[in-house]
């Protein structure tokens, strides 16, 4: 796996105009991920999240602000393969397999299919679904797309990893199991990631620090670092300080200015 | 599906096939006791008779009948891909192509089949009928398809650095496939109508539609019906053909949840002046190019500005505006009143299938019984059950309507995604409600599409009906007019109809904006 790359958010702007009416959905957003950091983005619904990303890739237009990735724009770090993406809805092609469907970004990048099949197949053992390669999106559960396309936002073995919401659609105890192993996969690759997540204890668990965002204007209004060692057990889980951390958040989320 | 119980199978063959088994009693019952105008309905059993001894004359004029069908169809089709490829990756192509498009759509086939029968030889007039009666189905499903894809799925291919084709390669194509295939769905039947009507209008020894014109005058009824019948068959098994393929693509791989994106329809783009007077150039242009490409005679073959000159500034213009404005003002009223009766019924059956599926399976068969030929082919028994008037036009304007509006909206239920479909029902919403609160507002888009679309098959049925039938109108006024010889009087006729069409569908676009603008659909 080549060297990491940070991700750079330069003061983000973006009103959405839509029949008649503008939402803000940024204003001002800056956020640096280190190479090889793990982030995490969380906020009230609707405060911009899935926006942040989608301009980070490109896919929405900034009214002002700039994107940086390993000093690319959000199009040529795109198309260089630089970046895996889990989108909030699984966006599952539904007459594509489950392996064809994780293989997907490789044909858009023009890469080859054909070598990397062992890869796919390890990708969907690792989310728990052995035997359902060749299974239909249709014939899969909600939580089944899910982890689909969390196996198909690495299998282009990415240096910047964007999930949205990953596992909303898991049960705890699936959801504690996929955290351990996405901790897994960042410590292995060093992938820099940014993780939008409504679960506060799934940021702390897994993120070096923790970004909260305000809606109506979508701003961040505060970055919390967790300085818990790596690689963190499920025993943080129960930890004191873990919860103090939680705590911490839970207040800024909930409006409760506090210095720093 | 759920789970059926054993034995199910074979009860719900005989739910959906009592009422056609019903209908055929009765209507063997009314034939042999000549109930139905003395006679103007033979019984089953003596059409069948009937076709025993007509079998020699049957496959040489059905063969020539697909020939032309055939070959119209896959050259109408593939023309029709190819442009709603291009019109999707270069939308100002699109744009500029869109009077021709409207016009190719809109003309009705009756008033250009005198003058294609003019103008070319052979076999071509009806294969160029056909192909032009598939060419606009086939083109806006393709465009359709291509463009309402999830934008969820676009969104991916994007986020690695996927560009347009890429999006069109990986997602569009494929998603579009559905559509096109009801698109061929739709388009089968009108090949076999456009060459039938070439038939009619034109020469040629072989063909369903020269075979009825020359039994018309023998006042055989069971002649009459089994080629009806057989013209039936062969639409309704192209249709069958196709939505069985569809059925299967359809069937596993539709989408889980529903696409937030836009729903399909014509997006208004902004006003560009160039653009649009291309738009409109341009069908008169090829009109023109065509007319001197082929070499017609000026006596025979007139341009747009012979038409103009006919109509306004010539001797006989004053003599020619009166019959045009006599005939316009017949037909008129009985279109827009058949139309609007059409689709009512076309969405009440749509909305009670989706209620009572066995229902549809019921009536589909019959449904496509009253279809495309047989409209041509049972005009004469029509006539003789109910007269010349004004039920036999309206019944027929009704039909032709129907059908193409039936299709569309049916689509459109059943394309609601099952997601979306079972929200309501989880809540236990009852199935009136379930198709209040999703399936009609969902299947909105192909509602008013339906009406755009079957606008100006509606001056298509009347037109039939008052060549065939009334006497009337300006479907008359081009049956005389061949009669005559009055070469001006041909052209000008199709010009107006062909015209009066794209006003129609203009109307019908302007009330789905309209509401699609209040749906929040823009
Ligand atoms: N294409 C769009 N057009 C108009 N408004 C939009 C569009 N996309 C997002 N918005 C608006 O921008 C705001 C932020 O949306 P976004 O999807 O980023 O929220 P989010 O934080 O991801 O919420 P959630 O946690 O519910 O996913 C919302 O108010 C939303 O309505
Ligand atoms: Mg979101």
């Amino acid at each position: 796996m080549s060297s990491p790359a940070g991700i750079t958010l330069d003061h983000l702007c973006k009103t959405f105009r839509a029949r008649g009416k503008a939402v803000e959905a940024l204003r001002d957003v800056s956020l640096d991920c280190p190479p090889g950091s793990f982030t995490a983005l969380i906020g009230p619904s609707g405060c911009g999240k899935s926006t942040v990303l989608r301009t980070a890739l490109g896919l929405e237009t900034l009214d002002s602000g700039t994107v940086r990735m390993a000093d690319m724009g959000p199009e040529k770090a795109t198309r260089a393969g630089l970046t895996g993406v889990a989108f909030q809805d699984a966006a599952l092609l539904p007459w594509r397999t489950v392996a064809q469907n994780v293989a997907l970004p490789l044909e858009v990048l023009g890469r080859a299919v054909g070598p990397e099949q062992g890869r796919i197949r390890e990708l969907i053992d690792l989310v728990g679904l052995k035997g359902r390669e060749n299974a239909l999106p249709g014939e899969l559960s909600g939580g089944m797309r899910q982890r689909v396309a969390i196996a198909r936002s690495l299998v282009t073995e990415p240096r910047i990893l964007f999930l949205d919401e990953p596992f909303g659609a898991l049960d705890q105890i699936l959801r504690r199991q996929m955290n351990i192993e996405l901790q897994r996969i960042w410590a292995e690759t060093g992938v820099t990631t940014l993780l939008v997540t409504h679960g506060i204890d799934e940021a702390v668990f897994l993120a070096d620090r923790v970004a909260v965002m305000q809606a109506a204007p979508g701003r961040i209004v505060d970055v919390i670092d967790v300085p818990f060692a790596r690689p963190r057990e499920p025993a943080l889980f129960s930890d004191d300080r873990f919860h103090h951390l939680c705590d911490q958040i839970a207040g800024a989320l909930h409006g409760g200015h506090h210095a720093g | 599906m759920p789970a059926e119980a054993p034995g199910g199978r074979l009860a719900a063959l005989v739910r959906a096939l009592w009422p056609l088994v019903a209908l055929l009693a009765l209507w063997e019952l009314a034939g042999q006791m000549r109930w139905v105008a003395g006679g103007a309905l033979p019984a089953p059993t003596q059409i069948l008779y009937r076709y025993w001894q007509d079998w020699g004359d049957y496959p040489r004029h059905i063969r020539a009948t697909l020939i032309a069908s055939g070959a119209g169809f896959v050259i109408g089709n593939a023309i029709a891909v190819a442009a709603g490829l291009l019109f999707v990756l270069a939308p100002v192509t699109g744009r500029i192509a869109r009077g021709l498009n409207i016009a190719i759509f809109a003309l009705p086939p009756i008033a250009i089949a005198p003058i294609l029968s003019l103008t070319l030889e052979g076999m071509t007039p009806r294969i160029v009928l056909a192909a032009l009666g598939v060419y606009f189905v086939t083109m806006q499903a393709t465009v359709t398809g291509l463009q309402q894809f999830d934008s969820r799925a676009g969104d991916l291919v994007r986020a690695y650095g996927g560009g347009k084709a890429a999006v069109m390669r990986f997602v569009q194509i494929r998603g579009a496939i559905p559509a096109i295939l009801s698109g061929f769905r739709v388009a089968a039947p009108n090949a076999v109508l456009g060459a039938i009507l070439a038939e009619f209008g034109g020469g040629g020894r072989w063909g369903l539609g020269t075979y009825l014109l020359g039994s018309l005058g023998r006042g055989d009824p069971a002649r009459l019906w089994g080629i009806g019948l057989t013209a039936t068959a062969i639409a309704g098994l192209s249709y069958a053909l196709f939505a069985v393929i569809s059925a299967r693509m359809l069937g596993r791989t539709r989408a889980v949840s529903l696409n937030p994106s836009a729903p399909p329809s014509e997006t208004r783009e902004p006003v560009n002046l160039p653009v649009m007077l291309a738009s409109i150039l341009l069908p008169f242009a090829l009109w023109w190019a065509v007319l001197w490409a082929l070499q017609v005679p000026r006596m025979i073959g007139k341009s747009p500005w012979d038409v103009i000159d006919y109509l306004f500034l010539s001797a006989q213009s004053a003599q020619a505006q009166e019959r045009l404005l006599g005939a316009l003002l017949q037909t008129l009223p009985i279109t827009l009143i058949g139309m609007a009766a059409g689709l009512a019924f076309a969405f009440a059956l749509a909305v009670s299938s989706r209620l009572t599926p066995g229902f549809t399976r019921a009536f589909l068969p019959v449904a496509l019984v009253t279809q495309t030929m047989p409209l041509v082919a049972l005009t004469p028994l029509l006539v003789l059950i109910l007269g010349r008037g004004t039920a036999v036009t309206l019944w027929i304007t009704i039909s032709v309507t129907f059908f193409p509006a039936y299709v569309m909206i049916a689509q459109g239920l059943a394309q609601v995604p099952r997601a979306a479909l079972e929200l309501p029902r989880a809540y236990g919403a009852t199935a009136w409600r379930e198709l209040r609160l999703v399936a009609i507002p969902a299947s909105a888009p192909w509602a008013l599409a339906a009406v755009r679309l079957t606008a100006p098959r509606a001056l298509l049925g009347v037109m039939i009906a008052e060549w065939l039938a009334t006497g009337r109108g300006l479907g008359n006024l081009l049956n005389q007019s061949r009669g005559y010889m009055d070469f001006s009087m041909i052209w000008t006729v199709a010009l107006v109809s062909v015209l009066l069409s794209v006003g129609f569908y203009q109307v019908a676009l302007w009330i789905e904006r309209r509401v699609m603008a209040r749906m929040g659909g823009g």
